[in-house]
């Protein structure tokens, strides 16, 4: 084996693939801030170019596509409220508090240094602990997999202080937007009414989009008239006024003191994070959400928790980004494509004549080790460029928003255009928005409702294979260890919880 | 950039696949403008069909002229790839590269506006031959096995497959039609899902195409039980089919490029005549054995044969079980 690594040295740290790593960060970064567009779909574009290129360049690329994506969704999250890609949802949430209240470069430096620590962590993992953890990973059935469900979507729903009912309300209605379409186990039509486009379901991408930016975009755009109305009166003031309004740059600099305050955070994501996208199937949203939900329970400043949270911010980063490594876990140890990120770099490898799977690393053994240590150090590339970028992304995040709004709601319609190839995606993205005003009025949490509608399709497949395999009994949902695990911590983490709650009031 | 462009030829390639394209295609005028000609897929990128796809893609312009791209359009279950081919411009620059299930099993069961007739074949890339696999310490290890272990407990063997009434689930519905066994079926988000599953012990047995399985199945980390097809696959040389085990049930998956009927006869023939060179280039054979794509090129006229043939036997498993009228 470690004769090998000598030559895997040479063709990782290779000008040519190294410059192929930075090219791909810069790339991520760059699509991932883009909401709508995501690192998946820059690699999915790109794969043909395995047929022109070494194959550690290649997964160089891609690599870096793939990390640099991961980071770039939170910067439209915390500067814009706009996820760049599912991942970033949970990230949105205290980020774009954060950015409100002013301090966006604060926010988008914890996410950075979470992520990389989330990153860096999980491709240990993947490369020391693959076989073990892809083991447990098996583990998990139907059974299981519905308990984990159920386990997020209570955590999530139960968040909010005070909103408990409305949190619960909010993860139905996303769990019923997600049922439209077609049925997973029998395959008829539910709830299109008659509409043939509608038989596919909708799309994550124009729904998390619509719910969280276009209403957004919208109520922003009605205070912005409002306030020009006003204003028309004193339009010298107004042209005085700088581009960037009052955002004073010197203020908002990540102390060293707070980037600590973020660590317990950001190793609850890191830890979730790993496990979580070792799963097939389960995701990096999944992930972010339950580390925020964990890291809430656990922080000693609960009540900042959705109003700013630098805490907030590291959980969700740390929990997404701690799915990159170990994503590839099941594709490593047994060929198994756990999320789309994954099946498309199984595809890259099949396109370079390699099969994934445990012969992987013995037959290719100097392209894996390399592989491996590029995962590693993209990482120390994406922080070091984005480092020196995000002093300018912040900025960008408060230019006035009667510049900002039109572009970023291009953005967001080109970006959903692009996602899926239909224009159906686009209506799906403006009926959302105009959900979200309304939802927005009156004060619904939002979160609950895209976890709902994320986990959705897999908690019922999940549920319905259970019943079908345990022929219909619903015992047969307790049938597993680790689902009454599960339960039970949910259980007590709510009854906690709710009367710790209580007892503060 | 807002495409799902998937060629790696920028826009100088193009005038240079274009020149090239002259020399051996110069008797015959190409009845081809020099926009790219686009190969929707209806399903997402990375899997199979996507793969064969980006084979052609790669090595066709230099026989065809404009550039190829490979375009992924996954919505509405397929439909709209296929809505999307249908109402562009009838001149060979838009054509779907599919299995059978978005346009022969929807055109029998979904609302759609077209027939099965209002479709020409142009070439078959491949046929794909679902295969029945377990895990090595399962106790069901042959067709054998199995039958016996259905006859003696009906209805107690899980089974997972793709989704419904698709290629790897209509042969399961057609095996037990034939032989009047029952078991409980299983659908997955696809073969990723199904095969962990069965690795995890959590189901029996389920279905796959041979390319994903082959080299699990020669190491001896998964058993393939059977082949539904006439032949034993080139891939799982080992396997038997469900012919050589007694049983006819034979329904391979073919993955073909398909043109509205409105599309002229000579530009399908161009088409056809380009693709199968390219495919029998030196490059494009390396390319598919690499990527284990088995390319077998049938032309314009076997590949309708076939089609046709597809839409009848689908077409009698579906009115069976009561899915159509």
């Amino acid at each position: 084996m470690l004769e090998s690594f000598i030559p895997a040295l040479y063709l990782a740290f290779s000008p040519e693939v190294i410059m192929f790593v930075a090219i791909g960060v810069l790339m991520g970064v760059t699509l991932g801030a883009i909401p709508g567009l995501s690192g998946d779909m820059a690699i999915a574009i790109l794969l043909p170019i395995v047929f022109f290129l070494e194959p550690a360049a290649a997964l160089g690329l891609l690599t870096g596509i793939y990390k640099g994506g991961m980071f770039g969704g939170s910067i439209s999250a915390i500067s814009f409220g706009v996820p760049g890609t599912p991942g970033s949802a949970a990230t949105a949430i205290d980020g774009y508090q954060a950015k409100l209240k002013g301090y966006p470069n604060k926010a988008l430096n914890t996410a950075l240094y979470s992520s990389v620590i989330g990153d860096t962590s999980s491709d240990f993992v993947l490369i020391f602990l693959a076989l073990p953890l892809a083991i447990v990973a098996l583990t998990f059935g139907p059974v299981e997999f519905f308990a984990l469900y159920a386990f997020s979507l209570l955590l999530i729903s139960a968040l909010t202080k005070g909103k408990v009912a409305k949190g619960v309300a909010m993860a139905a209605l996303g769990i019923l937007l997600a049922m439209i379409g077609r049925d997973p186990i029998g395959g008829s039509l539910r709830l299109t009414f008659g509409i043939p486009e509608l038989s596919g379901g909708l799309a994550l991408i124009p729904v998390l989009v619509g719910i969280f930016a276009v209403s957004e975009l919208i109520i922003q755009l009605s205070k912005a008239w409002m306030e020009r109305a006003n204003r028309i009166m004193d339009d010298a003031r107004q042209r005085a006024e700088s581009l960037l309004g009052d955002y004073d740059a010197s203020k908002d600099k990540l102390s060293f003191a707070e980037f600590r305050s973020t660590m317990k955070a950001t190793w609850i994501g890191t830890t979730m994070g790993t496990l979580i996208g070792a799963l097939p199937g389960a995701g990096s949203s999944l992930a972010a959400f339950i580390s925020y939900g964990l890291a809430q329970r656990f922080s000693r400043n609960r009540d900042e928790f959705g109003k700013g949270s630098l805490e907030g911010v590291a959980a969700a980063e740390a929990g997404n980004s701690a799915t990159s490594g170990s994503t590839l876990i099941p594709l490593f140890a047994f060929g198994i494509p756990g999320s789309a990120t994954a099946a498309l770099f199984g595809a890259a490898f099949i396109l370079m004549g390699m099969t994934p799977g445990p012969r992987l690393i013995y037959d290719h053994t100097e392209v894996i080790y390399a592989l491996f240590l590029i995962l590693i150090y993209a990482n120390l590339i994406n922080l070091v460029f984005s480092h020196f970028l995000l002093p300018v992304y912040s900025k960008i995040a408060m230019i006035q928003s009667r510049i900002l709004l039109p572009i970023v709601c291009v953005l967001a319609i080109l970006g959903t255009f692009a996602a899926g190839n239909s224009v159906i995606d686009v209506y799906v993205l403006l009926f959302a928005g105009f959900l979200g005003v309304v939802l927005r009025m009156y004060n619904f949490p939002l979160a609950p409702l895209i976890l709902g509608f994320i986990v959705a399709p897999g908690a019922e497949r999940a549920l319905r294979q259970s019943l079908l395999i345990g022929r219909g009994d619903w015992m047969h949902l307790l049938s597993s260890p680790i689902a009454i695990g599960l339960y039970t911590v949910a259980a007590i983490m709510i009854l906690t919880f709710t009367l710790v709650l209580r007892d503060k009031k | 950039m807002f495409h799902k462009i998937t060629t790696p030829q920028g826009a100088a390639a193009t005038a240079i696949a274009a020149m090239m394209a002259i020399a051996p295609t110069l008797g015959a005028a190409s009845p081809l403008s020099n926009d790219p000609i686009r190969l929707v897929i209806p399903f997402g990128p990375g899997g199979g069909s996507d793969i064969t796809a980006r084979v052609l893609s790669a090595t066709a312009p230099e026989f065809c002229g404009p550039r190829i791209d490979v375009v992924s359009m996954s919505g509405a279950a397929g439909l709209e790839a296929v809505n999307f081919v249908r109402n562009a411009e009838p001149n060979g620059h838009t054509l779907l590269v599919t299995d059978y299930g978005p346009i022969v099993t929807s055109g029998f069961v979904d609302d759609v506006d077209w027939s099965h007739e209002d479709w020409q074949p142009v070439m078959n890339f491949t046929e794909w031959l679902p295969t029945v696999y377990t895990r090595p310490d399962h106790p069901i290890q042959t067709i054998e096995d199995w039958v016996e272990a259905a006859t003696a407990d009906p209805g107690s063997i899980t089974f997972g497959h793709a989704s419904p009434l698709g290629i790897v689930h209509l042969p399961l519905v057609l095996f037990e039609m034939e032989t009047g066994l029952e078991n409980i079926h299983v659908p997955t988000s696809g073969g990723g899902e199904t095969r962990s599953l069965i690795m995890g012990g959590h189901i029996d047995l389920g279905m796959t195409l041979p390319a994903s399985i082959a080299s699990e199945v020669a190491s001896g980390e998964l058993t393939a039980l059977g082949v539904f097809a006439a032949e034993r696959s080139a891939a799982l040389p080992d396997t038997p089919t469900f012919r050589e085990a007694g049983y006819d049930v034979v329904l391979p998956a073919w993955l073909m490029i398909i043109a509205t009927d409105e599309v002229p006869a000579e530009t399908v023939e161009y088409l056809q005549d380009c693709f199968m060179e390219a495919l029998a280039s030196p490059t494009a054979v390396a390319m598919s054995s690499r990527v284990n794509a088995g390319i077998e090129p049938l032309n314009a006229a076997d590949s309708t044969e076939l089609y046709m043939a597809t839409v009848e036997s689908i077409g009698n498993i579906l009115r069976e079980i009561g899915e159509i009228d």
